[in-house]
């Protein structure tokens, strides 16, 4: 039974489409009788499908060795293109999560959603994503995924531009769609640059290969950073992170969805990619330097931010950039884990205030407070949100930390500094939020904010017993560091660091001693800060300005030399047309004249041999005259 | 006498009916150029007949024939003028350009 599903578990991006196009029949004469709601509904359900086919067939894979299924897509003219899908536990439970996320995520936005009419395209969105992300995991050739990256790039734009009648949703949805589309444009020309050296597209052929290869190291390193390149725009590593911090413009679900999984679809093409990024060192450092300014900055980015959903998604970019250093690193089993104790995390995170922003006044945290009291459910979310994002044992992401540090630490000790400066600046910004949000007086603005209702509630809670059962889940599989090998002063410095983040963060923000509202030591580290390093202004002066310039320029070398020169043909045959016409004098003794030219010229032309040979004899008579 | 002489006085005639023809500005002038040109041609005919066909004649019978036509054209073209003239008040030449640009 469980290998009946196994093996049809190619199925499963199609259940989630079923229910994409399900939704499109509820155009409005439909949604004018039953309300918007029934779309919703249907997605929901097909999402369960998934979720239940994925977790029915995990018993029949575990344990087992991956093997491959492969559809032929494509053959012409010697190019055969089929779509190999590789059936193996990390897919399948990948599945499980996706599906799971988005199911979460789906109920999450029955509440929501509430008073919203974009039901039917909201879930379809969603169930393409869903079908995106399990297609993802499941194909295993380069190209199918980037052709599946590319669709959610396209879905991130829709989904991003939801409300699409506020200007910023705009912007934010087209800053996604461009940022991502740099990556991908990068990617492109890595993937169709690898294959003639490879042979193979398939993630399974290109590891064997890159075990024998012999390539050019300058033509490998181009390769391997246009393929990291992909990965930075999707998982928003520096100097590609603008996008997700606007795309906090979108709904709440999606947002859940996007930070937890979406995000991790670069990770996850990344660590498919390692072999091949390993053939070049300087590629790898490349991505160790992105992966760890991005932790870096995106932890020390979030410390400053009001708003109170964009505190959470420079985190993203940071733990993205953990995963980008795991992977450079060699430890994509570690890159694997924090993907997924990340995504449980920062998806409960973003639950928990998805219901504050509802039903609160306000999204700006100096403007909230108190709210511990009004909604517990939502404030323990946040404490084990966080608890399971930073490396605090027992929870989820210290284990794949820890796994990653206790590999860094004799190769590379500096990256093990990263992390902990890392981890100890999460902790305080996550800190800062809980005490900004639940705790002091109630503000003007957040006294009458309580819990919200079941739809929402309910995964919140669901969730948040995953969070705090992950690390079972993890011993169960087997897949958490064994005890006796773990380094245990590094496990003892994480625990500490986080301790240290979280209760300085609570000294500063809820002490009496520091006065309200707390700024930085120094002004321009503050602004600095706050103004995301001031890369948008940067991007303005740089980026869009150039592009701006060398559009007008093209623009005005189109308009005046370009079509000046067509232009000038029209005009200079309508100037001929215009002269030439005072030809027709309209007086018949003219014609009689030109006809008459014309007749002579022509019998002159026609003569032309008599003539010259006329001439000649003339010429001969004469000179034989003159001698004689 | 030469051959040659006559058609060159017949071609020099020719050519001051051509130049009579696109010169005047008298419609009546216009006509008599033509005359003076089928003139011109009669001569030809008649060089033709007399140096290379003395037998046959058969230029002699077209001269006739051309004479004939010059008579009925003037007529016509007379006719024209005349019709212009009543139209117009005018046989200037130049004030018959009524199809220019």
């Amino acid at each position: 039974m469980a290998s009946l599903f196994l093996h049809n578990i190619w199925l499963v991006p199609f259940y989630s489409l079923i229910g994409a196009a399900l939704s499109v029949i509820w155009f409005p004469s439909i949604t004018r009788r039953t309300g918007p709601r029934p779309a919703g509904y249907i997605n929901a359900f097909m999402t369960l499908l998934t979720f239940v086919h994925a977790v029915l067939a995990l018993p029949a894979v575990w344990g087992q060795l991956p093997y491959e299924v492969s559809f032929q897509w494509l053959d012409v003219a010697g190019l055969s293109l089929s779509i190999p899908v590789n059936i193996s536990v990390v897919t399948v439970s990948a599945i499980a999560l996706i599906s799971g996320m988005n199911l979460l995520a789906q109920v999450f936005a029955f509440g929501y959603l509430e008073m919203d009419w974009g039901w039917a395209r909201f879930f379809s969105l969603l169930a393409i994503f869903e079908a995106g992300m399990t297609a993802l995991v499941l194909c295993d050739s380069l190209f199918f995924s980037y052709m599946i990256l590319e669709i959610l790039t396209l879905g991130t734009y829709l989904l991003v531009g939801f409300w699409f009648n506020q200007p910023l949703v705009v912007t934010g949805a087209r800053d996604a769609f461009l940022t991502k589309r740099v990556g991908d444009l990068f990617l492109l020309m890595a993937v169709v640059a690898l294959y003639p050296l490879a042979g193979t597209w398939d993630f399974s052929e290109l590891a064997e290969w890159t075990k024998t290869a012999q390539v050019d190291p300058t033509v490998i390193t181009l390769i391997a950073l246009g393929l990291i390149a992909g990965p930075m725009g999707k998982c928003a590593q520096f100097p590609l992170h603008l996008w997700l911090d606007e795309a906090m413009e979108g709904p709440i679900p999606s947002t859940i969805l996007r930070n937890s999984v979406v995000v991790a679809t670069g990770a996850w093409v990344l660590v498919k990619l390692q072999p091949v990024l390993a053939l070049s060192p300087v590629a790898l450092s490349f991505a160790t330097w992105i992966g760890s300014v991005t932790a870096v900055g995106g932890s020390l980015i979030a410390l400053a931010q009001i708003d109170i959903k964009r505190t959470l998604s420079y985190l993203v970019s940071a733990y993205m950039g953990i995963v980008f250093i795991a992977v450079s690193t060699g430890f994509t089993k570690a890159a694997l884990l924090l993907v997924l104790t990340h995504a449980v995390a920062i998806a409960l995170l973003v639950m928990s205030i998805g219901g504050i922003i509802w039903n609160s006044i306000t999204q700006d945290v100096t403007q909230l407070g108190g709210l511990w009291s009004r909604r517990p459910i939502s404030g323990l979310a946040f404490i084990f949100g966080t608890l399971g994002l930073i490396a605090f044992p027992p929870f989820g992401s210290f284990w794949a930390i820890q796994e990653l540090a206790d590999g860094l630490q004799d190769t590379q000790p500096w990256l093990v500094g990263v992390l902990l400066l890392v981890n100890a600046l999460t902790a305080f910004g996550l800190t800062r939020v809980f005490c900004l949000v639940f705790c002091g007086e109630a503000k003007q603005m957040s006294q009458r904010s309580p819990e919200v209702h079941w739809p929402m509630m309910l995964p919140m809670t669901v969730l948040l017993g995953f969070t705090l059962h992950v690390p079972l889940v993890l011993q169960a599989s087997s897949l958490l560091p064994s005890w006796a090998e773990m380094s245990k002063d590094i496990a003892l410095l994480f625990t500490w660091s986080s301790i240290f983040g979280c209760s300085l963060s609570a000294i500063v923000y809820l002490g009496k001693t520091i006065p309200k509202p707390v700024h930085f030591p120094s002004k321009v580290l503050q602004d600095l800060v706050a103004y995301d390093f001031y890369t948008p202004k940067l991007y303005r002066s740089s980026v869009v300005v150039t592009v701006d310039l060398i559009s007008r320029l093209t623009s005005w070398f189109d308009k005046y030399f370009v079509d000046g020169i067509v232009n000038l043909f029209g005009l200079a045959t309508i100037f001929g047309g215009q002269s030439l016409r005072y030809s027709t004098s309209g007086q018949s003794q003219f014609y009689a004249l030109t006809i008459l030219l014309g007749i002579t010229m022509l019998g002159l032309f026609l003569c032309f041999p008599f003539l010259s040979h006329m001439a000649l004899v003339v010429t001969a008579s004469l000179l034989q005259q003159s001698v004689g | 006498m030469q051959l040659q002489y006559f058609l060159i006085l017949a071609a020099a005639l020719f050519c001051i009916g051509i130049y009579g023809l696109i010169n005047s500005r008298n419609a009546v002038r216009v006509l008599m150029s033509v005359e003076l040109m089928l003139n011109a041609v009669n001569l030809n005919l008649m060089a033709f007949s007399s140096y290379l066909d003395p037998q046959s004649v058969k230029g002699q019978v077209f001269t006739v024939f051309v004479i004939a036509i010059a008579a009925a054209e003037a007529a016509v073209g007379l006719a024209i003028v005349l019709a212009i003239y009543r139209n117009r008040d005018t046989v200037d030449m130049e004030q018959f350009n009524l199809l220019k640009w």
